[in-house]
């Protein structure tokens, strides 16, 4: 058991200092500051700010998206359903299938949408796609952390008259504060991560983006074009990406957790 | 002796899918007494109690039967706001349940229901019934600090308080005390004593002294049967029915 607990540890330091070995010859300053060099459509100068910022947009609207329909959803689900009502089971059921749903099929979906709507590949046609990605990520992690809520504290919120909007959202959400910040730390690493989703509807650009209606840029998408080039110099700016994707994950859920750990003070148990 | 009521239970049925837990309760609470329901576990007390609020409608597979009045209004009726009916009620449950909130902000929880929004009178109802219920000069320094960082004792208190706050007429305790050590127990019961002038208290519990120390009326639950309703001294020293006899010496518990 700890040898495996181990090789989970050791597998992260592993790949950590692959990445940044293979990356380090292209790890510069520029890289994140700057948007690819003229010339070269994916630059050997230059860096990937493009991508990165891209990446964030993309996700922040994405989340955000996604949050605004789980969240009342999965409130829904347990503050006014009976526990094991066909209802409740049935949408708990449909959100773990189209959590196994692989993102390649989301992206296609977008596709289609965007063809009916006669969008082209841009932000906003990203940002719809990776919601939808998220979207049953979101609920089921927020469905099971309130599900960790007593019943009692339910039961003493109504007793004192509160209805269930005000218990969910003055009580509820304030004890699964913590759980909920997890939830969309879940959802944002997944939608930061995906590539498929985005391959046919955010498309890629060398700029920043402006408008929802440009397409993005996106450092999955930017580590794939990067390793598909023939020059060594680009391949080595993949592997920066990459470290550089890997790094942003990991300030945003540091962040978070320490923000979490800030809120949760008042929770109980 | 007659008595106001403005509590009363008619031809309760309760079941749990399909067992019976309550059996055609019948019964009139007096005003500004301490009722205790007594009885062993399991006989229905926790149910009896939870009707009154309608608590139980918060549970899967419930059913309830027959009526609770309060002030002649049958709370189950369809077109009843729940929530109002639980405005009148302060509830005390086994374990003190604080909620994730400070100490300040789970005693302004039922005022700020009730659209109170205006700090110095939230302070001065948050001090009203921390010192109502006996806690007020423990947390005074404190008031911003999370609730759950007091004792359970203060806790059940801080409960006490919380429920008071909501101006309800009728307590409901569940065992109020039975996660508590004896010196907040006693905290917990002096305050409900000097409560009961001014409001009508239902308290569940199985520990018989408890109930020598505070009952006015004493109703004996069992197996979802109301056996004996009726004065503290008379049920609990010359009880009529034989169930009651059997469980108050100890023969059954």
């Amino acid at each position: 058991m700890a040898e495996a607990a181990m090789l989970v540890l050791a597998s992260l330091v592993l790949i950590m200092a692959i990445i940044l070995w293979k990356s380090l010859p292209a790890l510069k300053l520029s890289m994140i500051i700057r948007i690819p060099g003229s010339g070269y459509y994916l630059g050997r100068e230059g860096g990937i700010l493009n991508a990165i910022l891209g990446s964030l947009q993309l996700v922040l609207g994405a989340t955000l998206l996604a949050l605004i329909i789980a969240l009342p959803g999965v409130i829904f689900l347990h503050s006014y359903l009976r526990k094991k009502s066909l209802l409740a089971e049935s949408i708990r059921f449909t959100l773990d299938v189209l959590w196994g749903i692989p993102s390649i099929v989301y992206g296609a979906f977008g596709f289609l949408l965007m063809i009916t709507f006669h969008l082209r590949a841009s932000l906003l046609a990203g940002i719809l796609t990776v919601a939808l990605v998220e979207l049953p990520i979101l609920s089921r992690a927020l469905d099971e952390t309130m599900k960790l809520v007593p019943s009692e504290l339910k039961e003493a919120t109504y007793s004192l008259g509160a209805s269930r909007w005000q218990t969910a959202t003055r009580v509820v959400l304030r004890q699964t504060f913590p759980g909920l910040v997890t939830a969309v730390l879940m959802a944002v690493g997944r939608g930061l991560g995906d590539a498929a989703a985005v391959l046919f509807t955010a498309g890629y650009t060398d700029k920043i983006t402006t408008s929802l209606l440009q397409p993005v840029a996106t450092l999955p998408l930017a580590i794939f074009f990067q390793l598909n080039s023939p020059f060594p110099a680009v391949q080595q700016r993949a592997y920066a990406s990459a470290a550089i994707l890997t790094l942003l994950i990991l300030i945003i859920s540091l962040v978070s957790r320490s923000l979490s750990r800030r809120l949760s003070r008042h929770k109980i148990l | 002796m007659e008595t106001r009521s403005r509590l009363v239970v008619k031809n309760l049925n309760v079941y749990y899918g399909k067992n019976q837990a309550l059996k055609n309760i019948n019964l009139h609470i007096p005003e500004n007494s301490i009722t205790v329901i007594i009885g062993p576990s399991g006989c229905g007390k926790t149910t009896l109690l939870k009707s009154l609020n309608r608590l139980l409608d918060e549970q899967d597979g419930v059913r309830v039967e027959g009526q609770v009045l309060v002030d002649g209004q049958d709370i189950y009726r369809p077109e009843v706001d729940v929530t109002l009916i639980r405005k009148r009620m302060g509830l005390l449950s086994q374990k003190p349940q604080v909620l994730p909130l400070s100490i300040y902000d789970n005693v302004a929880f039922g005022p700020r229901l009730l659209g109170i929004k205006a700090r110095p009178v939230l302070d001065g109802l948050v001090e009203k019934y921390l010192r109502l219920a006996g806690l007020w000069d423990e947390v005074r320094q404190r008031l911003q600090e999370p609730a759950s960082r007091l004792s359970i004792g203060q806790q059940q208190r801080l409960c006490l308080a919380r429920g008071l706050a909501v101006e309800p007429e009728v307590i409901l305790g569940d065992e109020p005390t039975s996660a508590l050590d004896p010196q907040s127990s006693r905290n917990v019961e002096v305050q409900l004593l000097s409560l009961k002038q001014n409001y009508t208290i239902v308290l569940v519990t199985h520990i018989l002294r408890q109930a020598r120390r505070l009952a006015d009326y004493v109703a004996f639950l069992y197996f979802g049967e109301l056996v004996e309703f009726g004065p503290a001294s008379e049920v609990l020293t010359s009880p009529r029915d034989p169930r009651t006899r059997a469980y108050i010496t100890g023969e059954i518990s």
